[in-house]
């Protein structure tokens, strides 16, 4: 059996997917379509596009509600148990406040203006009916980006086992989910990458199954009048979040462990001890650089 | 901070995310072959436990072909079929011997005979489990059997518990051969329908306990038309019990399984059935699998260690040696070779039975007990 492997570029981010086979022909056959399908996320659920049913929804915000298919029903629905879950603070409604807080600016926003901004911010001004979703105000956008790259990416590894790949795994911009173990039946050795060298990862993990989201990390922070601020923004303030540096966790699935690290990343100071009570398998690293959590376990050392 | 009683993020996001539809029941995407050969062999009688006739015991033939294909998002359509080719002598009665212990009257001459089997299901997947609906025919010279069966499986708990609902019901016909020039009954009906429900809970990472209660309720004929003396009640309820564990050794990269089943029935048998396996993978394409099964039964009410001729034909009787008293062990083991997209499966059971080996007691063992090889090979392939 040899292990194929399929670098491509979607949703913003390297990716690759890593899979073990016979056949060759067979592999690039399931890699094909599984390259296929994360540009179908892409195409649909991005902010850039007018067409995208992200593009569609934002223009009509204020004006008219808009009609949404079941996948997209199901993926708000989501999103409003990751808003419960963290009382208010993973809001896919807080991109605008990008508008006021971004590397361009020259200096520290007004209070009146996010004070602006924030108006159109809140899940809670979020209408649903079982097949549209309406943006009460106009000048709302929604941003599908902290949920639908890792759940693409549990969607290429179901798409993948049901293509019979038995040992592989899909990486979509660090957010991976296993196929299935490596031949020998030894799990995965994944690296969690450096909050602040892109180049070396911080600590090694093992995942015989399952799947590992990170957030944070390097070149999520700008500084405006000599001051850093991270690109995390909490909802409910309008302003920058002094959070952990990042945050992996394991899961069962990459979209589940995705919203923890995001909800871990926006609790700020109170994000430890937030993820302690999780429930959740976690590597948290500080500003000054310090490992908490028990993801990393026996061999895998720091590095 | 986490209130008493409210699920830990992980719980309630993980709860939510099964609705996504990436993670709804995974309905066959692809279709799926396979094919087995089985040649089934019972040992032969000590001769001297032979009174007249054959002491050659049945050898049958089995070959199995099974698909299965996706039709659409939401369906999914099964078709089996099987054969079955026998020869050999089977008992007809028993008898005090010479030496005071049963003997076998076999039927004389070697039986052949063969059995058909078709039967097709049609599976609807749901976001949280399936229901399905089947049908089969099975066919023989001197009995035909149509069953219809329906079934159904629900998810709850995120996938952490699933229940699963059985239901059937069969209807038979038996017309034995050379039914006049014997002074066999002619033609007979019997029906069955059973019920079973089970409840299947992930307990941890690494173990899962099934359990299952069945019940089954068949009336018409239901004694062996060939046995020269066999009168059983024209009704027979049964009812099961089954618990099934198995759990994941990480470090041996293998697996246990311990299963147990209580059976019961207004026959008055009742037996109690222990298998455990291991299954141990062996690099990524191969799996080996030893097993033990142990078997116990008590004989029905109406047993009698021999026939006895001078009971009035209204009085319940059979020496059929499956409703004796007797222990029996099966050892077997299989292996699997797993590719990408297909596997080849080879398996040998030996079951050995016995009196002794039984808990309950008994006077006399019945001469006709089995011991029997069964071989098995068989390939699948999904494409």
């Amino acid at each position: 059996m040899e292990l194929y492997q399929f670098p491509f570029h979607a949703m913003g981010c390297p990716c690759e997917l890593r899979f073990y086979g016979i056949k060759r022909q067979h592999v690039e056959q399931v890699a094909m379509r599984c390259i296929e399908e994360a540009k179908r996320f892409e195409q649909k659920y991005s902010r850039y596009r007018s067409d995208s049913v992200t593009g569609r929804i934002n223009q009509s915000a204020g004006t008219k509600p808009v009609t949404i298919d079941q996948e997209t029903r199901a993926i708000l629905h989501y999103a409003g148990v990751c808003f419960e879950q963290s009382d208010g603070l993973f809001d896919i409604t807080s991109g605008v406040l990008r508008r006021v807080w971004n590397k361009e600016q020259l200096c520290i926003p007004l209070e009146t203006e996010i004070e602006k901004c924030l108006d159109l911010v809140g899940w809670t001004k979020v209408k649903m009916t079982a097949d549209t979703v309406y943006l009460s105000i106009r000048g709302m956008e929604l941003d599908f980006g902290g949920v639908v790259k890792e759940y693409a990416a549990d969607a290429l590894s179901i798409l993948a086992r049901s293509a019979s790949i038995i040992h592989g795994l899909v990486n979509l911009g660090g957010d991976i989910s296993i196929v299935g173990p490596q031949p020998d039946n030894k799990p995965w050795r994944i690296g969690i990458v450096h909050p602040t060298k892109a180049e070396n990862p911080i600590a090694v993990t093992q995942l015989h199954s399952g799947a590992l989201a990170t957030s944070g990390g390097y070149e999520r922070f700008f500084d405006i009048e000599g001051k850093r601020f991270s690109h995390l923004i909490n909802p409910r303030t309008g302003w920058p979040v002094d959070s952990l540096l990042s945050v992996s966790v394991a899961a069962d699935k990459a979209v589940v462990a995705g919203s923890i690290s995001s909800i871990a990343l926006l609790q700020g100071r109170d994000g430890l001890a937030w993820l302690n009570s999780s429930g959740a398998s976690y590597l948290a690293v500080d500003s000054e650089l310090g490992c908490y959590g028990h993801l990393v376990t026996g061999d895998d050392e720091f590095s | 901070m986490k209130t008493k009683g409210k699920p830990s993020p992980i719980l309630a996001l993980t709860s939510a995310a099964l609705s996504l539809p990436a993670f709804a029941v995974t309905q066959p995407v692809e279709t799926e072959l396979s094919i087995m050969t089985s040649s089934y062999k019972e040992g032969d009688i000590p001769a001297h436990k032979v009174l007249t006739g054959s002491d050659e015991r049945y050898e049958i033939d089995i070959h199995q072909f099974h698909v299965l294909t996706p039709m659409g998002r939401n369906w999914g359509f099964s078709f089996n079929t099987s054969r079955e080719t026998m020869s050999g002598a089977s008992p007809q009665g028993t008898v005090e011997g010479l030496d005071g212990q049963p003997a076998l009257i076999m039927s004389g001459a070697t039986i052949r005979e063969s059995r058909t089997e078709i039967g097709a299901t049609t599976h609807r997947y749901f976001d949280n489990g399936y229901m399905g609906i089947g049908m089969s025919h099975s066919q023989e010279n001197d009995y035909e059997a149509d069953a219809v069966i329906l079934s159904g499986e629900w998810d709850f708990n995120q996938k952490l518990a699933t229940l699963a609902v059985g239901l059937s019901y069969s209807s038979d016909v038996i017309e034995p051969t050379d039914a006049l020039l014997f002074g066999r009954v002619e033609k007979e009906n019997k029906h069955s329908g059973s019920f079973t429900i089970g409840w299947t809970q992930v307990l941890n990472k690494t173990s899962v306990l099934q359990s299952g209660i069945s019940l089954t309720k068949h009336d018409g004929y239901l004694a062996d038309p060939y046995k020269l003396r066999d009168v059983r009640p024209d009704e027979r309820s049964e009812w099961a019990v089954s618990l099934r564990y198995r759990r994941y050794a990480e470090k041996s990269n293998g697996a246990w399984h311990l299963d147990y089943r209580y059976y019961e029935d207004d026959f008055g048998v009742h037996s109690h059935t222990l298998q455990t396996a291991w299954h141990q993978n062996l690099g990524a394409s191969f799996q080996i699998v030893p097993s033990v099964r142990y078997y116990s039964q008590r004989e029905a009410d109406f047993y009698l260690p021999f026939d006895d001729f001078t009971l009035p034909l209204t009085v319940n009787q059979s020496s059929d040696y499956r409703l004796s008293t007797y222990g029996a062990f099966t050892f077997g083991l299989k292996g699997i070779v797993n590719h990408n997209n297909w596997a080849i499966t080879a398996s040998f059971d030996r079951y050995i039975s016995a009196k002794k080996y039984g808990l309950s007691d008994s006077e006399f063992e019945h001469p006709a007990l089995v011991n029997f090889t069964l071989a098995s090979i068989g390939f699948d392939i999904r494409f």
